[in-house]
């Protein structure tokens, strides 16, 4: 056996690290020497000798781990000027990540993302809160349009119901009114005790603008002033119903009724002519 | 070109995504051998985590066309894990001179390149599963803990001249065994 035989026999134990320091130290002589063939053999031991890790178990290193070294790797990349311009053209989106997030002294791009995210989150949640409080404020106008108007209703229908049951009692009073001048329309009215009187009429012509009829309420006894009552206007077909609930308490000293056209609002004194009138029998 | 000459080319260029998808393929299989040395996760960790930096930083020193990639990586890892355990023990100080943390290259045989990483794994296990179990537990203390003939001849009570040949002739099996799947 040649020494070549000799050391080519050590060559396996060699690249496993398992020879003594002697053995060693005298193939790794041999080795400088310039041996070829113990040099190839060796290249293809170490091959061979590496090929003992596959009989480890195979385990799962942690996500720490590689977070640490991607955070130390894109610093270093992002340091030395790496990433997507020195890299190759598959570099790819973590390489563009990487680098923009690592440059020293630069804001990260997801930092500049998630306060762009949060500005319009922000002025989003601010908009739709200023949203909603307008269609709130909207809807409640149109629950109190609504209430209002059903409450109008309301108050109509029981006028219309006083008005009807004043109009057709027995115990009602009839007074009838007679048209003065160019106002040969006779009205009626009709007075209760406990309802309140009412005055209908047809046909009844329209005020003068910006005037309303007047009902006045003529006391028994020479002189006594006119007591100011409700005013009305009819509707656009003449059609006049009017209900006073709050009559004089005393109708009996109620001596007529009359309707003057008056100012917008009513006066305290009749202003002008009487237009309609009837005695209280 | 294999996708990890591909991706070590992109390494060189300092291309991260490049070591991302490296780290991601050969990850596992080098923390279980660092582990299997080491026998302690954090420590491993530590380890793994140097072998794949100077990976980062020292790529250039890796020839593809002299070799393999992974048992290029492998061997680097098991050095810096040796490394590690023999620190702790002052143990094996005629390793010091090997363990240089860049390995040499390889040349490895044709038939390499032939199986996948999960077939050469179960390939080389079923090898090693063949051997005598003392045989076996003497190749796995030379390789795992880093033992010498003497170390392990003691630690098996066996003679010397017995251990080497016990090593030898079950590295022979093994390379015969993966010769043998090529074909």
């Amino acid at each position: 056996m040649n020494s070549t035989d000799q050391f080519r026999e050590l060559i396996e134990a060699y690249a496993l690290g398992a020879l003594d320091a002697d053995e060693r130290a005298q193939l790794e002589a041999h080795l400088a020497a310039g041996c070829a063939e113990c040099a190839k053999a060796l290249e293809e031991a170490r091959w061979l000798v590496s090929q003992l890790a596959y009989t480890a178990p195979e385990a799962e290193p942690s996500e720490m781990l590689k977070g640490r070294l991607m955070k130390t790797v894109r610093a270093e990349a992002g340091a030395a000027g790496g990433g997507p311009g020195t890299g190759s053209g598959g570099a790819g989106v973590a390489g563009t990540g990487m680098q923009a997030g690592s440059a020293k002294g630069a804001i990260p791009f997801w930092m500049w993302a998630a306060v762009a995210a949060l500005l319009l989150f922000s002025v989003y949640s601010t908009w739709n809160m200023r949203r909603m409080e307008l269609q709130i404020r909207e809807a409640n106008d149109r629950a109190a349009t609504l209430l209002a108007e059903r409450q109008k209703m309301q108050d109509r229908l029981v006028m219309a119901k006083k008005e009807t049951m004043i109009m057709m009692d027995p115990a009602s009073h009839k007074i009838a009114l007679w048209g003065e001048h160019a106002h040969p329309e006779t009205l009626e009215a009709k007075w209760h005790a406990e309802w309140g009187l009412c005055v209908e009429g047809e046909k009844v012509p329209m005020p003068a603008k910006n005037h309303v009829l007047q009902v006045w309420f003529i006391p028994k006894g020479e002189g006594a002033k006119p007591m100011p009552s409700m005013t009305v206007t009819p509707d656009a077909s003449g059609k006049l119903m009017l209900l006073i609930s709050n009559p004089p308490e005393q109708m009996d000293n109620t001596k007529a009724i009359a309707i003057t056209e008056e100012p917008m609002g009513g006066s305290g004194w009749p202003t002008m002519p009487i237009l309609w009138s009837g005695n209280v029998t | 070109m294999s996708l990890d000459a591909t991706l070590l080319t992109r390494l060189l260029k300092k291309d991260v995504s490049a070591f991302e998808q490296l780290y991601e393929r050969h990850s596992r299989l080098v923390y279980g051998l660092v582990l299997r040395i080491l026998q302690q996760a954090a420590t491993s960790e530590e380890v793994v985590q140097d072998v794949f930096l100077q990976l980062w930083r020292n790529a250039g020193q890796y020839d593809a066309a002299r070799g393999p990639f992974v048992p290029w990586l492998l061997t680097m890892a098991r050095n810096r894990a040796l490394d590690h355990l023999r620190r702790k023990s002052e143990r094996q100080r005629r390793l010091e001179e090997q363990t240089d943390h860049l390995p040499s290259v390889f040349a490895s045989p044709n038939y390499e390149q032939a199986l996948d990483e999960k077939r050469k794994a179960e390939r080389v296990r079923a090898l090693m599963a063949s051997l005598a179990p003392q045989q076996k537990r003497a190749i796995e203390l030379a390789y795992f803990e880093g033992m010498s003939h003497t170390e392990i001849a003691a630690a098996l009570r066996e003679p010397l001249g017995t251990v080497k040949s016990w090593i030898r002739s079950g590295l022979l099996r093994l390379k015969e065994g993966l010769q043998q799947a090529k074909a």
